[in-house]
């Protein structure tokens, strides 16, 4: 696809996000820039090596968020010495209210772990394209407005590529065994490339 | 099934839009503990709501299957979805109780063995097979008991027909300006289907918690473990038929679920009748028999004809009964072959017709070539691949010489032994006795009781003589019915078989969900080619009736599948299935079979209809069969050849 064309589909996106259904040829996931809660860039891929835990929302959500929020908090915290191998991520889909300092307020304070990650308009349109994240701006009479948005956990793995979806509804024990087993399963390969070496 | 549909209309209507924090604290009833006490497990009935369609999807690896095929033959739940999907109490829900009864499955092996989880997206453009596979990744680590399947399709054109057969909804959202916003609105609705494909509940926001869906699952388990024991015959006193089952009902034997059925003997226990009454004052909506002047009905006849009916001593070997193809618990026809099957396993290549309801009929045989009951007893008694004698002569020579029957002939027939008139008159007056009627639809149509027919029954009857022009053929009058025009008529089906291109492999069931594809040649060398049948014209020599074959009434229909001439359809939903389809094109096809353009739900009225046709009185002549002496050869008989010179080798 050209430059273009790509800047085309993503002016065609942000106005229609849901007449347009995602092109077949788009890969799922993958590597994305944005900006971090400490302002600083951050890219997908300097966490490889690690368990990614993603989820997409925006601190004026006034349920589902705070809900996945506290649920990924508490298996955080039940890894305990496994936590270092895992990242919990946070992309707002609101980067209009959500700069880096709302948003370290915001994580902060469901888990200390956690990092937020905000950017332009077109960068996190970007990334929840990649992700299938379908979002969109929901006016109110008091000219305030909310964000609908789909509701997955997506569980990426140290080699940065997408390996689950977990859909919202499952309790946070199901998350944990999830996590625990892939964390499991990245010992074996890591065992097995020392081993071969 | 409406009701239900409108019901959970008025409960759940889930609009998938923006969120609300009113949500959280309003969430359904799924995600907390059950407010009401379950019934107890098996104390009540969840009857069909209908069929559970079929359709074409894709599996998580992008395999196009058969949603059927999915279904495996397990009890499954299955639940619409979107992974888009934002509303707490739409897709979400789903996924909640599908897990918490996933956790049930994994403690209880029989869960985890007879049930199955699908989620189906109803998002082809953003529901990929690639994202599919990824949800069910999830469950990687969550242990294999409890299979949680995620399926999508490949496009609207595919999935359309799917939402409309269970009735979901699925609109794009919109906001006031009409402009489309994200999600959509559905009616969340989760299924439970068993394995023959049947819904037996539907769960709504309101209804939909796991511990309910378990208290359903083992009560369906416990009844299937019981059927055709008494347990079952009580949660369904009122429909008649009891007694109308093979002694191994074989019914889902291709399925690997299968367990044996088998009735216990004591089940059998007989019970005489008295058929001369029956037969004189026929059940409601069957008009009084016609009986030839020279062969009145008398109790001697009944009772003789009955003896020789059962009889086995009628066959060249003395192994093959009138009933061992008129089977009364399978409908007095046989509901375990398609073509019947003579003695020493000769291939007969015709299906038999019911004996039920045959003192009316007026041409016999599918190709209605005899012409009384009398006359048409001497057709199997001779042919060589049913009873197999060899001549008249040799048959009356056989009963004149058993001693069970010595002055029976004389007592009911004015003094006159045994002949060719005398036996056929005995065996006609038995099966003119046969008569079942006084079915729910004769109550409610002929009897005026509007409580007597399901809603569903009435719609199939109303498709039945309007729509779908069946009545036509299978005709109603004002006061009773026989639901046949006493015609032949060719629907294609001899068409097909005579012209067939067959298979260079068959599947062939060896046992419960085990198939072998055997090669056609494998087959001929051992089978018999199979022989040619071209109908009617086989009787008038006319070219125009090839493939003609009789209509047949159609009381008593549930009890007597096989269906069609070949016996080629297995239910009652396959031969509204070919109706429905116009049957099997050829140029001699009768201009009155067409394609019809039934709906899914208009083919399960119609096959509620037929199912409503079952006499109320079946179970009498089933145990006044089972109460029949069956005649077996023994010493005496005229080939009785044990303790003789004969030297059997």
């Amino acid at each position: 696809m050209s430059p273009g064309r790509r800047f085309l589909g993503l002016l065609l996106a942000a106005v229609l996000p849901l007449a347009v259904s995602w092109a077949d040829s788009e890969e799922l996931g993958g590597n994305f820039r944005l900006t971090d809660h400490n302002g600083r860039p951050f890219e997908l891929d300097q966490l490889k090596g690690r368990l990614v835990l993603l989820f997409f929302g925006y601190t004026y959500c006034p349920d589902i968020c705070p809900t996945e929020l506290a649920n990924l908090s508490a298996v955080l915290n039940a890894l305990d010495d496994q936590a270092e191998r895992v990242q919990g991520l946070f992309v707002t889909l609101d980067p209009g209210r959500d700069t880096p300092e709302v948003l370290q307020d915001y994580v902060r304070h469901f888990n200390r772990r956690l990092v937020g990650l905000t950017g332009s308009e077109e960068e996190v349109a970007q990334v929840a394209r990649q992700y299938r994240v379908s979002y969109q701006r929901h006016e109110r009479e008091n000219g305030d407005y909310s964000i609908d948005h789909s509701v997955n956990l997506y569980l990426i793995d140290a080699q940065g590529a997408l390996s689950a979806v977990v859909p919202y509804g499952l309790p946070p024990q199901h998350l944990l065994e999830t996590v625990q087993g892939h964390l499991a399963g990245m010992a074996d390969t890591d065992a097995l490339s020392s081993t071969g070496r | 099934m409406y009701r239900l549909f409108l019901a959970s209309l008025l409960f759940a209507v889930t609009s998938v839009s923006a969120l609300s924090a009113a949500q959280l604290s309003d969430s359904a009833p799924g995600y907390g503990k059950l407010g009401y006490p379950l019934p107890e497990i098996g104390s009540y009935a969840l009857p069909s709501l209908g069929r559970a369609a079929d359709g074409e999807i894709l599996d998580s690896s992008g395999v196009r299957r058969s949603l059927h095929e999915i279904f495996s033959d397990r009890y499954v739940l299955l639940a619409f979805i979107y992974s888009t999907c934002s509303d707490v109490n739409g897709c979400p829900l789903s996924s909640h109780v599908f897990y918490k009864v996933k956790s049930a499955m994994k403690r209880d092996a029989e869960l985890a063995d007879r049930l199955k989880m699908v989620s189906l997206s109803f998002d082809p453009e953003n529901d990929t097979p690639e994202v599919m596979r990824l949800y069910s990744n999830n469950f990687r680590y969550a242990g294999k008991a409890g299979e949680w399947q995620f399926i999508t399709t490949a496009s609207q054109q595919q999935l359309r027909p799917i939402l409309q057969s269970y009735n979901q909804v699925v609109q794009q959202e919109v906001d006031d300006k009409g402009n489309p916003v994200v999600g959509y609105s559905h009616v969340l609705r989760v299924f439970l289907i068993d394995p023959e494909k049947r819904i037996r509940n539907i769960y709504s926001v309101d209804f939909l918690h796991h511990e309910l869906i378990i208290n359903d699952l083992k009560t369906l388990l416990k009844q299937q473990a019981a059927q055709g024991r008494m347990i079952q015959a009580a949660a369904r006193i009122d429909e008649p038929g009891q007694l109308s089952k093979p002694g191994d009902y074989k019914q889902g034997y291709e399925a690997e679920s299968y367990t044996t059925r088998s009735l216990d003997l004591e089940s059998r226990r007989g019970e005489a009748a008295d058929l001369l009454g029956i037969a004189n004052n026929p059940p409601l909506g069957l008009p009084p028999i016609p009986v030839p002047a020279d062969n009145p009905l008398t109790r001697e006849k009944i009772e003789l004809g009955r003896r020789l009916f059962f009889d086995r001593r009628l066959s060249l070997n003395d192994t093959f009964s009138c009933a061992m193809c008129h089977v009364p618990e399978q409908g007095f026809t046989s509901n375990e072959l398609a073509m019947a099957v003579g003695i020493e396993g000769r291939s007969v290549r015709r299906n038999s017709p019911s004996v039920y309801n045959s003192a009316y009929a007026a041409l016999l045989f599918h190709d209605g070539r005899e012409e009384s009951l009398e006359q048409q007893v001497w057709g199997p008694l001779l042919a060589r691949n049913e009873m197999a004698n060899p001549s008249v002569g040799y048959v009356l020579q056989k009963i004149r010489g058993i001693a069970d029957y010595d002055g029976s002939f004389e007592a009911a027939f004015d003094g006159r032994g045994v002949s060719m008139e005398t036996l056929g008159m005995a065996i006609a007056s038995y099966q003119r006795t046969l008569v079942s009627a006084d079915s729910a639809f004769d109550r409610w149509y002929y009897g005026g009781d509007k409580q007597a027919l399901s809603a569903a029954a009435q719609r199939g009857f109303d498709l039945f003589a309007g729509k779908a022009g069946c009545a036509s053929c299978h005709r109603l009058g004002d006061d009773h019915a026989l639901f046949t025009d006493n015609d032949l008529h060719n629907t294609g089906i001899g068409y097909r078989e005579s012209m067939g291109i067959v298979p260079e492999k068959q599947p062939i069931l060896v046992a419960p969900g085990v198939v072998l594809e055997v090669d056609r040649a494998v087959i001929e060398q051992v089978g018999e080619p199979p022989p040619t049948d071209v109908g009617r014209y086989e009787v008038t020599q006319n070219p125009n009736d090839r493939w003609k074959y009789k209509t047949p009434g159609l009381r008593n229909v549930a009890l007597t599948a096989p269906y069609m001439h070949n016996g080629s359809l297995g239910t009652l939903r396959e031969v509204v299935d070919f109706y429905d389809r116009g049957g099997v094109s050829n140029e001699l096809l009768d201009p009155l079979i067409r394609p019809l353009g039934l709906s899914d739900a208009e083919k399960a009225d119609l096959v509620a209809f037929l199912q409503s046709l079952t006499g109320g009185n079946v179970d009498t002549l089933v145990a006044d069969a089972f109460a029949a002496p069956v005649g077996d050869v023994g010493e005496g008989d005229p080939s009785w050849v044990h303790g003789t010179e004969v030297e059997v080798r």
